[in-house]
């Protein structure tokens, strides 16, 4: 049983972690119709920019809100690659992506692993601190859903503004955007930046958890994410209270815990990936066939170019 | 934003495949995996578990795995009898590392063993918040990475052997072969820890033995073959390998720059030199992960606690050479290594 609960601890605290990025990707992915492969970079600059502000002895929340800047800095630039460059959406990511590893590597001193153990993080000290005393690793877990849970909160009540509406506006019908005298492109870097900047505070908390930032972190956050997402939205897209970002995060705890419970049974990690990606099918072709009308994933054919 | 009924069917029978794509991949591969769940009925009394975090695949960390192994049964533990072993490979993902390493602290395993620097960071993390011994191998810089205070009082709860390279044998050996010699090129993965720090370390070494040293970092494996001409440009007189993982898995590569600009190229394992690298001062992993698995056995006993546990270091490595490479490059062998072990180009890296 104890054994149960720590698993469900680790599932829970992961999956919250994870979610303020599934938040950001839902921006991007769900409402902007963007698929946005930056994060694959941007993850571990917020874990990278952590890492150093920390050890450099920066206070802990002051050090997401950098890392929240520093990723919606990376998201303005594939914005700009993309909407004013005109450089497609899938391409303008990989280049910012690709980018961003040397960014990363120069962030950290050309070391591809930073670690500051015993460091005041949010987990370690103030209210984190007093959390974890009080109740042990369930302190951990609390700290991390309150960082995800008010940060879905503001992005809630942020999609309600009129900037907000906007916003949705511009994935799914840019020109009443443009009816409206308005640019939508410009609703695109806003959304891109949002995105990027929840995706590097996503590292920067995961970093500050673990006490430590690896470079390579990155690999597979994209597919991790949309996978959280799509997995969210299909499962939970009758639940007609339930806000999208929450089901972004609920599809991250699914999807952390399907992962936990493939390795528990013992499944070589050789299969990992193959079975996240089956799963990332399964949701995908679910969400097409439940939702009709919707043709994100369908490939049309231009038949005029054949 | 969704209406229809249908939906509901839909989510459930999703749910269920996901269940099912679980269970079913898991079922054919609880096979594979090291016996994780099985053994702790028939486990004898003073049996022990542990876990074990390896980072990735490659030949050296294979071979500490298998010497780690050896090393446990030295002190007793034979795995399967009085030993369950929770063996998972993190396939080069530090997420994956860090998930394994948590599930482990959380069955509050015996010991948590690891394999390479990223998992012995992820081990470390999730282990010490649940006072959990951590014994890690194939580590270069342990100190650098935090995770102990000093390799002969480590501090903390974790300790275990460092693979740090022989260099200064090495540069040795390089100035015994190549008397004339004042450049060593370095070709190196920046994402590789271990290589950006051995190569800071050999830079204070070189010019005690007259060389100058010659970096040149590469991101990924496709830049070898360009990275290893750029050298050859540069006019270094011969290459040095570490043990990039990079680098050693395009070895051919680097190999083909050296041998058309008619350059020796050292190596930093026997495997390499049996590749057709000159020759090399090497570490032998299996016998760095037996002396891991002793000192993984003593703390398992309670003879030994990590915080004072001394880092195990192998600063003294095998000298080896390849006759067909010192024929093709007509050298002659120096007398001080006329003992060491020759071998001649058996297979491609």
């Amino acid at each position: 049983m104890d054994i149960f609960l720590g698993l469900v601890q680790v599932v829970l605290r992961e999956g919250f972690i994870y979610g303020i990025m599934a938040v950001g990707v839902y921006i991007t992915y769900k409402v902007l119709d963007f698929p946005d492969l930056t994060v694959d970079g941007s993850f571990p600059l917020g874990a990278c920019t952590a890492a150093m502000l920390i050890t450099a002895g920066v206070n802990p929340w002051l050090a997401c809100l950098i890392c929240f800047a520093a990723g919606a800095a990376a998201g303005a630039v594939t914005g700009f690659l993309h909407v004013r460059l005109h450089i497609t959406d899938l391409l303008s990511g990989i280049l910012v992506m690709t980018a961003l590893y040397s960014v990363n590597m120069a962030i950290t001193g050309k070391k591809a692993v930073v670690s500051f153990f015993d460091m005041p993080t949010i987990f370690s000290s103030g209210l984190g601190g007093t959390l974890h005393s009080a109740l042990g690793q369930w302190g951990w877990v609390i700290m991390a859903a309150i960082v995800c849970l008010v940060i879905k909160l503001v992005i809630d009540l942020y999609l309600k503004t009129r900037s907000g509406l906007l916003l949705r506006a511009a994935g799914s019908n840019a020109k009443f955007v443009v009816s409206l005298g308005k640019d939508p492109g410009r609703m695109k870097i806003l959304g891109l930046i949002l995105g990027n900047g929840l995706t590097a505070l996503s590292g920067c908390v995961l970093a500050q958890q673990k006490e430590s930032a690896d470079v390579t972190s990155g690999t597979g956050m994209v597919v991790m994410s949309l996978a959280a997402v799509i997995i969210g939205v299909s499962l939970l897209g009758r639940v007609r209270w339930m806000k999208p970002t929450m089901m972004a995060v609920i599809g991250m705890i699914l999807y952390r815990a399907c992962l936990t419970v493939a390795m528990q049974l013992g499944l070589d990690t050789n299969y990992l990936k193959m079975l996240m990606s089956i799963i990332f099918v399964i949701a995908l072709v679910a969400s097409r066939f439940a939702s009709g009308r919707r043709k994100h994933n369908v490939v049309t054919v231009d038949r005029s170019s054949i | 934003m969704m209406k229809k009924y249908g939906k509901r069917f839909l989510a459930a029978a999703l749910a269920g495949v996901m269940a099912l794509a679980c269970t079913a991949c898991a079922g054919s591969g609880a096979a594979a995996s090291s016996g994780s769940a099985s053994a702790a009925g028939s486990a004898a009394a003073g049996s022990k578990k542990i876990g074990v975090i390896q980072y990735t695949t490659v030949p050296s960390l294979d071979n500490c795995y298998k010497g780690f192994l050896k090393g446990l049964e030295d002190e007793g533990y034979v795995k399967d009898k009085n030993l369950t072993i929770d063996f998972q490979n993190a396939q080069a993902e530090t997420a994956t590392a860090d998930t394994e390493a948590q599930t482990m602290a959380t069955k509050k395993y015996d010991l948590i063993g690891a394999i390479a620097t990223p998992a012995a960071m992820s081990a470390y993390a999730a282990a010490k918040a649940n006072d959990i011994p951590v014994v890690f191998t194939a580590v270069s810089d342990p100190v650098a990475a935090k995770l102990v205070k000093s390799l002969d009082q480590p501090g903390s709860v974790a300790t275990g052997s460092s693979d740090q390279l022989p260099l200064e044998a090495q540069v040795k050996m390089i100035r015994a072969f190549l008397p004339k010699a004042k450049k060593i090129g370095i070709l190196y993965t920046t994402s590789e820890p271990n290589s950006v720090s051995t190569l800071e370390r050999l830079k204070k070494i070189a010019p005690k033995y007259n060389f100058e040293v010659v970096g040149q970092g590469v991101t990924n494996d496709s830049e070898v073959a360009s990275g290893a001409q750029a050298l050859v440009a540069k006019g270094v007189d011969c290459f040095n390998n570490f043990t990039d993982n990079n680098v050693v898995n395009n070895l051919q590569s680097e190999l083909q720059a050296a041998n058309k600009a008619g350059i020796p190229v050292f190596g930093s394992e026997e495997e390499q030199v049996r590749g057709g690298c000159l020759a090399s001062v090497s570490i032998d992993y299996t016998a760095l992960g037996e002396e891991t698995g002793k000192i993984a056995g003593k703390i398992l006993k309670g003879e030994a606690k990590p915080q004072d546990t001394k880092v195990y270091t192998s600063e003294s490595g095998t000298p080896i050479y390849n006759t067909d490479v010192v024929s093709t490059l007509k050298l002659t062998v120096p007398t001080d290594y006329q003992n060491a072990t020759k071998t001649t180009t058996t297979k491609k890296a």
